[in-house]
């Protein structure tokens, strides 16, 4: 029965989510308003998909997806929040101890472009300081109804000190691109950090990268 | 009070009449297609509740009755276009663990379509009472995503996880826990809602499907889904509320 066999798939799906075999581990968070695309952006990534029929994501949800840096194999826990008001106690709960942040607007949507302040307020306010940030211009295929301008999102991303891109969950554009440059800030941070401050490195080849208030470090940083 | 109060007053109240139908007909109308819903989806569950084989060898599963249900109900809302007003999310499994919900209800408001009311749902099996190690199953997995997640394992039960989701949106987020089959009466559908039983977390009492079934011993009186679901509509401010409702 094929209910069976579906049961069967989703216990090795959670399975393979709290499999502990991988170099590194790095806890990602993508946020922004409601309906600005973060689910299909993290579909698009994670499965490949992408289905245009909208539905609200409800309270916090993740995907595991592994990436591979310098043949190192970084487990990649990708959280991906409601961004209705009414979840935001249990969405800010899971700031906490991420390295990297997606912040998501869309470029139809002029609203979600202006709360971009108030989610990087979030982000200072609940998570680590050495968290790092991209922005997403989302929808970037649907050039007709732009509202925001490519050099405003850049602008803005600027004196937000974040890097930038435009992306597209629906045409593919950027959606990868933005995950690996991610996983390259937060590897170039580490490296920084343990340059700085050799002390903080700690943990062997497996450990994981997520506590607070600093992530422990990679003794010999190779990602 | 002059000529022109009294037609001021008069143009007020056509204008609220005119604006209060609509919201009035449109909960009414909720109302009936949700009660058409349940009924498509619980009267087919029962039947599979109540399937024997006659070699004893076939049971269905519980993930599989619960999947029938919420099959059910989704084509049904979906044929009476229930889902413009009111959306039925399926959880995904992650979302299972973290949420302890299997789906999600949601009285929808015009036209942000944001949710106004949400009743969480889980379910609760007659044949899953006796089997502690499926509790110990979720809370391990549960416990090695929150580790991998850097963040604290809260050790409680599924309906536990459930009760403080919904706590953290507040009173207009209630908790639901259907029972698909009870004691001596293994053929019907009952449900215990309520948006306050995070009073009794961390009252030494641990919530699961046991203490759950304590507010049933003894209850001569349900509601109807229709009634549930009115009420929840009907209700003003933030009141607790907690029912019992028969579903078959």
């Amino acid at each position: 029965m094929d209910l069976y066999g579906k049961m069967a798939t989703q216990d090795n799906k959670q399975k393979e989510n709290a499999d502990q075999n991988f170099d590194y581990m790095f806890k990602l968070l993508i946020i922004g308003n409601s309906s600005v695309g973060k689910t299909s952006f993290l579909f698009r990534y994670a499965d490949d998909t992408f289905t245009s029929a909208f539905v609200s994501t409800v309270g916090i949800d993740f995907k595991v997806k592994t990436a591979y840096k310098n043949d190192k194999q970084i487990k990649l826990q990708i959280w991906d929040t409601a961004g209705q008001e009414r979840y935001r106690t249990i969405t800010t709960a899971y700031y906490r101890g991420a390295m990297g942040f997606i912040l998501m607007y869309d470029i139809t949507n002029e609203e979600s472009f202006a709360a971009v302040q108030d989610w990087a307020t979030q982000i200072k306010t609940y998570s680590w300081d050495n968290a790092q940030v991209i922005l997403a211009a989302n929808k970037c295929d649907m050039e007709e109804e732009r509202i925001v301008s490519v050099d405003s999102g850049r602008l803005l991303a600027e004196q937000l000190g974040f890097e930038f891109f435009e992306t597209s969950a629906k045409d593919n554009i950027n959606v990868k691109q933005t995950f690996e440059r991610l996983v390259d800030i937060i590897c170039d941070k580490m490296s920084d950090t343990l340059e700085a401050d050799p002390s903080v490195a700690t943990g062997g080849p497996t450990s994981r990268l997520t506590d607070n208030p600093m992530p422990p470090q990679q003794s010999d940083c190779g990602c | 009070m002059n000529q022109a109060d009294l037609q001021n007053e008069s143009k007020t109240s056509i204008f609220r009449t005119i604006w209060c139908k609509p919201n009035k007909v449109a909960s009414l109308n909720l109302i009936r297609l949700f009660g058409d819903c349940i009924q498509a989806a619980s009267s087919r569950t029962k039947d599979y509740l109540l399937f024997r084989d006659p070699e004893s060898k076939f049971h269905p599963s519980p993930s599989t009755l619960s999947e029938i249900f919420l099959m059910t109900y989704i084509q049904r809302s979906s044929q009476l276009n229930l889902t413009n007003i009111f959306n039925c999310t399926a959880m995904t499994p992650e979302q299972r663990i973290l949420l302890g919900a299997h789906w999600v209800w949601a009285v929808l408001d015009h036209p942000s379509k944001n949710p106004r009311i949400q009743i969480a749902v889980q379910v609760f099996h007659l044949q899953e009472r006796e089997e502690e190690n499926l509790e110990e199953l979720h809370l391990d997995v549960y416990s090695k995503i929150m580790h991998m997640a850097g963040m604290e394992v809260v050790n409680g039960t599924q309906a536990e996880r459930m009760v403080g989701f919904c706590s953290s949106i507040g009173r207009d987020c209630y908790a639901l826990f259907l029972f698909f089959g009870r004691k001596n009466d293994e053929g019907n559908i009952y449900g215990l809602l309520s948006n306050n039983l995070q009073a009794a977390v961390g009252k030494c009492v641990r919530i699961d499907q046991t203490f759950i079934e304590h507010f049933f011993k003894g209850a001569k009186c349900f509601v109807t889904p229709s009634g549930m679901l009115q009420a929840l509509v009907g209700k003003e401010g933030d009141d607790p509320l907690t029912m019992l409702v028969k579903f078959t």
